[in-house]
């Protein structure tokens, strides 16, 4: 068996900076006009040299306060972003929900919307088929389905959302923030869910402030604090340990 | 993971964003589809009565002549101007979602082309009105169509990934394609030109394109496939050096949407 085989996430030496722009210029007449204020521009860094490799099957919660580098990891496992130097580099389908409903479309009705947003996630037509009825099934939004996106209610909206990015049926499952999904039937109904893929040998990543959330469904938390690594390892001790040292 | 791969087993968000482009760009008018022959006829009849009286020179045939250029070249313009906006339309799903981005150019070009297809029935309408009929040279239509989406595919490319860095291209596009409708044959002839632009009209590949439909369409004669030949070469050259320019730049546009 190669390394590669039961490694899902692998990331290495991993440096990411953003540019901060006082005042950004886009057009080439503020570049010209403004010549002297687009130097105006600052350097922060927001990882610094991270090493992490998450096994497949791991659950793993990336902790820490506002501004550690949380969402921004999370990012570059999903190639929405890419680092500066380093390598990020992962091993099966991947799903992220850093926002729900991304792509959703307004005007067209949730059954239409959910093959627009399942088709963002890499499903073929036949795939969404056979899922439709498990989606619409776990959205519970079976009498509003074939209704315009834009008559729903907020939580109808998530969980629609929800339903679909839970089912496209990835290997490694990247989650941002998102587990304050509707009513606490439905959240129960979506930590239920994440259990069951958690049993079903899939790897998921959180990222998340609710310390509850992460004791139950993690096996592995790690600690992020100015863009480098704490302290990673056991949940409860890592939790145990963020806590004292920041409340 | 190799590119065509990627766009396979993405295809359906291919065939989702081409779907609603056609769908979405007439929804809301009570007209509806209707507009999609409206827009061109009426711009035809524009053009056929203002050209038709200075260069036509009573040629009878002459809003034909336009005709067959005119659908292609829309065809152009379009895709080029909606690739100027498509990175920057979609910034959103950019931002939260990982797909391969090379998926949004391509069903610019791709909508573009089904659309181009359904128009070419003015087209046919007008050649069978006026009695000219339809030759065994219009199997040599999906030839010249071929070559011009990879043409236009280059160079989506090339301006969808820049105008993210350098929003000003944008309004460039408008006033170059405004610049290269006169600098191609659509509503005069070439040989109506002194020699030496007629050279230089060689340059434009959209004139070999609009000749050749023009050729399969208007002349019903042969199209130059030598000029054809060569320029589906530079258009794979050109689409290839598009789609690393795209590659390197598509890496920072989370960032600067």
């Amino acid at each position: 068996m190669k390394e590669s085989d039961d490694i899902a996430i692998k990331v290495e030496n991993v440096n990411k900076s953003f540019n901060i722009y006082y005042d950004r210029a886009n057009t080439l007449k503020e570049r010209m006009l403004f010549f002297a204020r687009n130097k105006r521009r600052e350097k922060r860094e927001v990882l610094k040299g991270i090493n992490l490799t998450i096994k497949k099957g791991e659950t793993v919660a990336l902790i820490g306060v506002n501004g550690s580098g949380k969402s921004t990891l999370l990012k570059l496992m999903t190639q929405i972003i890419y680092p500066n130097s380093g390598t990020v580099e992962t091993y099966g389908k991947l799903t992220s929900l850093l926002e729900l409903g991304a792509g959703f479309h307004p005007d067209f009705s949730g059954r239409e919307n959910i093959y627009f947003n399942a088709s963002i996630f890499g499903l073929t037509r036949k795939e969404i088929d056979n899922r439709l009825d498990e989606i619409i099934e776990f959205s519970e939004l079976r009498d509003f389905i074939d209704n315009p996106v834009k008559t729903y209610s907020s939580g109808m909206y998530m969980r629609l959302a929800f339903s679909v990015a839970i089912n496209v049926d990835a290997e490694i499952l990247l989650i941002d923030e998102i587990l304050s999904v509707g009513d606490q039937h439905f959240q129960e109904k979506c930590f239920a869910k994440m259990k069951q893929l958690r049993a079903e040998g899939k790897t998921m990543v959180f990222v998340t402030h609710s310390m509850d959330s992460v004791r139950n469904l993690c096996d592995r938390a790690v600690w992020l604090y100015n863009g480098e690594i704490r302290m990673d390892g056991n949940t409860n001790e890592v939790v145990d340990e963020y806590l004292r040292v920041t409340t | 993971m190799n590119i065509f791969q990627k766009i396979y087993n993405y295809r359906e968000l291919l065939k989702t964003n081409v779907k609603k482009e056609i769908r979405g760009k007439y929804k809301n008018s009570i007209l509806g589809i209707v507009w999609s022959f409206l827009n061109p006829l009426l711009q035809l009849a524009v053009y056929s009565v203002i050209f038709g009286a200075l260069l036509a020179g009573g040629d009878p045939t002459y809003h034909i002549y336009i005709c067959v250029a005119l659908i292609p070249w829309t065809f152009f313009t379009t895709s080029i101007t909606q690739s100027a906006f498509t990175i920057i339309g979609n910034g959103d799903i950019i931002k939260k979602v990982y797909f391969p981005r090379e998926i949004l150019p391509i069903s610019v070009v791709a909508s573009g082309a089904v659309n181009f297809v359904i128009s070419t029935i003015i087209i046919l309408f007008f050649v069978l009105i006026a009695g000219m009929g339809i030759t065994k040279y219009i199997l040599l239509y999906p030839v010249v169509l071929l070559i011009q989406c990879v043409l236009q595919l280059g160079i989506s490319f090339i301006v969808s990934s820049i105008t993210v860095y350098f929003r000003d291209l944008e309004h460039i596009i408008g006033i170059v394609l405004l610049a290269a409708f006169y600098a191609t044959p659509i509503v005069y002839k070439v040989e109506q030109l002194p020699a030496n632009l007629q050279v230089l009209m060689n340059l434009n590949p959209m004139t070999h394109i609009i000749n050749g439909y023009r050729s399969i369409f208007y002349y019903q004669q042969m199209p130059n496939m030598k000029a054809l030949g060569i320029l589906l070469l530079i258009s794979i050259a050109l689409t290839v050096l598009g789609y690393f320019i795209f590659k390197h730049l598509q890496k920072g546009f989370a960032e600067e949407l």
